[in-house]
């Protein structure tokens, strides 16, 4: 793709910033500093993609998946605000979760031990960690919140703090989990995903960029089961005191 | 002979933009006993600490200072889970939890792994006048009547020593009221279970409660309730403002 043909595709971006102006959406800025800082960001990560591909040195590769871990975290973590110690469980859930992936991938041979292929992966299954821990993350104060009187009423009976939080945390799994089961079910139908697309259009075979995606497909799923299964393990103590009280979530 | 519940020196601050010092001391250094099974009313006025208190009693919220014991063993050495099985708070507001109602009576055997004893969820249930109702059927569609009545028999099959009980009656019309009554004086008489009651109507503690603890300015003071006698001046006044 040429630089000209790259630049007429702004259009699509005036486009945008003229409704926001139209309609008085005062999104203008907004619009303009994302689209930049998209550019900036991807061309950046193109350059450095290129060197760490020729290089394919693995202490490029490990710095990569260690800044992606970082920023995932704390973009997730923001969901939290109002929880102590929710930084340092997601991070220990998506690194967990990016060590098993890529670990899994290589060892049974679904993809070569190159960093054109272990960067690309992990960048999506921190990705979609990043995305299911803020979606868990919102979901389970949300539901603590709302349902006080029922965790209340368990520790009256008797009940542990596990016991107490079996509903609520059962929820916000469910929660988290929706785009990645709706992605799932609706796959091929409604959207051909991001993956397979970039294959086709750079000349892959389209029944090899299937495969890819479908590699993909499930192990987001199983990531982003095993993510939110892991942060609701973590997050258990966080909502009561030391002396098993159920706190009072700070406003943030 | 260790008594059934001992309070010893509880007390709790709250925050309060009022006061100078940022805080106000709701309960200050508390001594209470309840040595045998016996139906205690807690009174005083609005904000005098009565449901704090029975919250701090069904270890739900913390005290600043001081410590309770059941039958001798102390809250702060005890397993939150192993205290509230034996002080069981139930709340103003009934919580109905996600299922029938019958998974809502099931609750404590399924809690604790002990068997369901549905001849005696049987017998509270006609007792309360809910025998009427499909166990099946959602426990989130009874009116609010029936949900209280329903949250205090799924207390009573845990068969706790001690039931706080926080205006549990409140919100109840007169009828549903006296039942709700009628069925804990009866578990107490039957069951030997002591009854801690928050109330601001003093014919209601005159009727269920044999003792008066009153809540003033951070203090509690104790007074025995006869049928002859009534409520003191001092409490009912105390109820009176409200």
């Amino acid at each position: 793709m040429t630089l000209l043909a790259l630049s007429c595709t702004l259009i699509f971006v005036f486009i945008t910033m003229f409704v926001s102006f139209w309609k008085r959406l005062g999104l203008e800025k907004s619009i303009a500093i994302g689209s930049i800082r998209a550019a900036v960001q991807l061309l950046a990560i193109g350059y450095v993609l290129q060197y760490v591909f020729q290089t394919e040195h693995v202490a490029f590769i490990i710095l990569i998946i260690a800044i992606m871990t970082v920023v995932a975290t704390w973009n997730a973590s923001r969901r939290g605000a109002g929880l102590k110690g929710v930084f340092w469980r997601i991070a220990l859930t998506i690194g967990v979760m990016e060590a098993f992936m890529i670990l899994f991938l290589i060892g049974l041979n679904l993809i070569e031990p190159t960093p054109q292929y272990i960067i690309p992966l992990s960048g999506m299954t921190i990705g979609n960690a990043m995305i299911v821990s803020g979606l868990f993350t919102t979901s389970i104060k949300r539901e603590v919140e709302a349902s006080r009187g029922e965790i209340e009423t368990l520790l009256s009976l008797g009940a542990s703090g596990t016991q107490a939080m079996q509903g609520p945390m059962k929820r916000a799994v469910k929660f988290s989990m929706i785009p990645t089961i709706d992605s799932l079910k609706t796959v091929g139908l409604v959207q051909l995903p991001g993956m397979m697309t970039g294959m086709i259009i750079a000349g892959a075979d389209p029944v090899e960029a299937v495969r890819y995606q479908l590699l993909i497909l499930f192990s987001h799923t199983g990531s982003a089961a095993m993510t939110s299964m892991i942060l609701s393990m973590l997050y258990q103590k966080l909502f009561f005191t030391p002396d098993a009280r159920l706190r009072k979530i700070e406003r943030s | 002979m260790n008594a059934l519940l001992e309070i010893r020196g509880l007390s709790k601050r709250i925050p309060s933009a009022r006061e100078s010092s940022g805080e106000r001391v709701l309960l200050h250094k508390i001594d209470a006993v309840i040595r045998e099974p016996e139906s205690i009313a807690i009174m005083g006025g609005s904000g005098q600490g009565k449901s704090t208190l029975l919250r701090i009693l069904a270890c739900l919220d913390s005290a600043d200072e001081g410590d309770m014991y059941v039958r001798g063993a102390s809250c702060s050495s005890m397993e939150p889970a192993k205290w509230r099985s034996q002080v069981c708070y139930v709340a103003q507001h009934a919580v109905m939890l996600p299922g029938s109602v019958e998974d809502n009576l099931r609750t404590v055997s399924r809690l604790h792994g002990t068997v369901y004893e549905q001849p005696l969820a049987e017998r509270l249930m006609k007792q309360s006048g809910l025998d009427h109702i499909p166990m099946k059927g959602p426990a989130g569609d009874l009116s609010g009547g029936e949900k209280q009545r329903l949250a205090l028999i799924r207390s009573l099959m845990l068969r706790p020593a001690v039931l706080l009980l926080d205006e549990v009656t409140a919100s109840l019309d007169a009828i549903s009221g006296r039942l709700v009554e009628d069925i804990l004086l009866e578990w107490h008489r039957e069951e030997g279970a002591a009854l801690v009651w928050v109330t601001h109507h003093a014919d209601q503690a005159s009727r269920a409660a044999s003792r008066i603890w009153t809540l003033k300015d951070g203090t509690l003071t104790d007074s025995e309730l006869s049928c002859e006698s009534g409520i003191s001046d001092e409490t009912a006044g105390s109820v009176r403002e409200r």
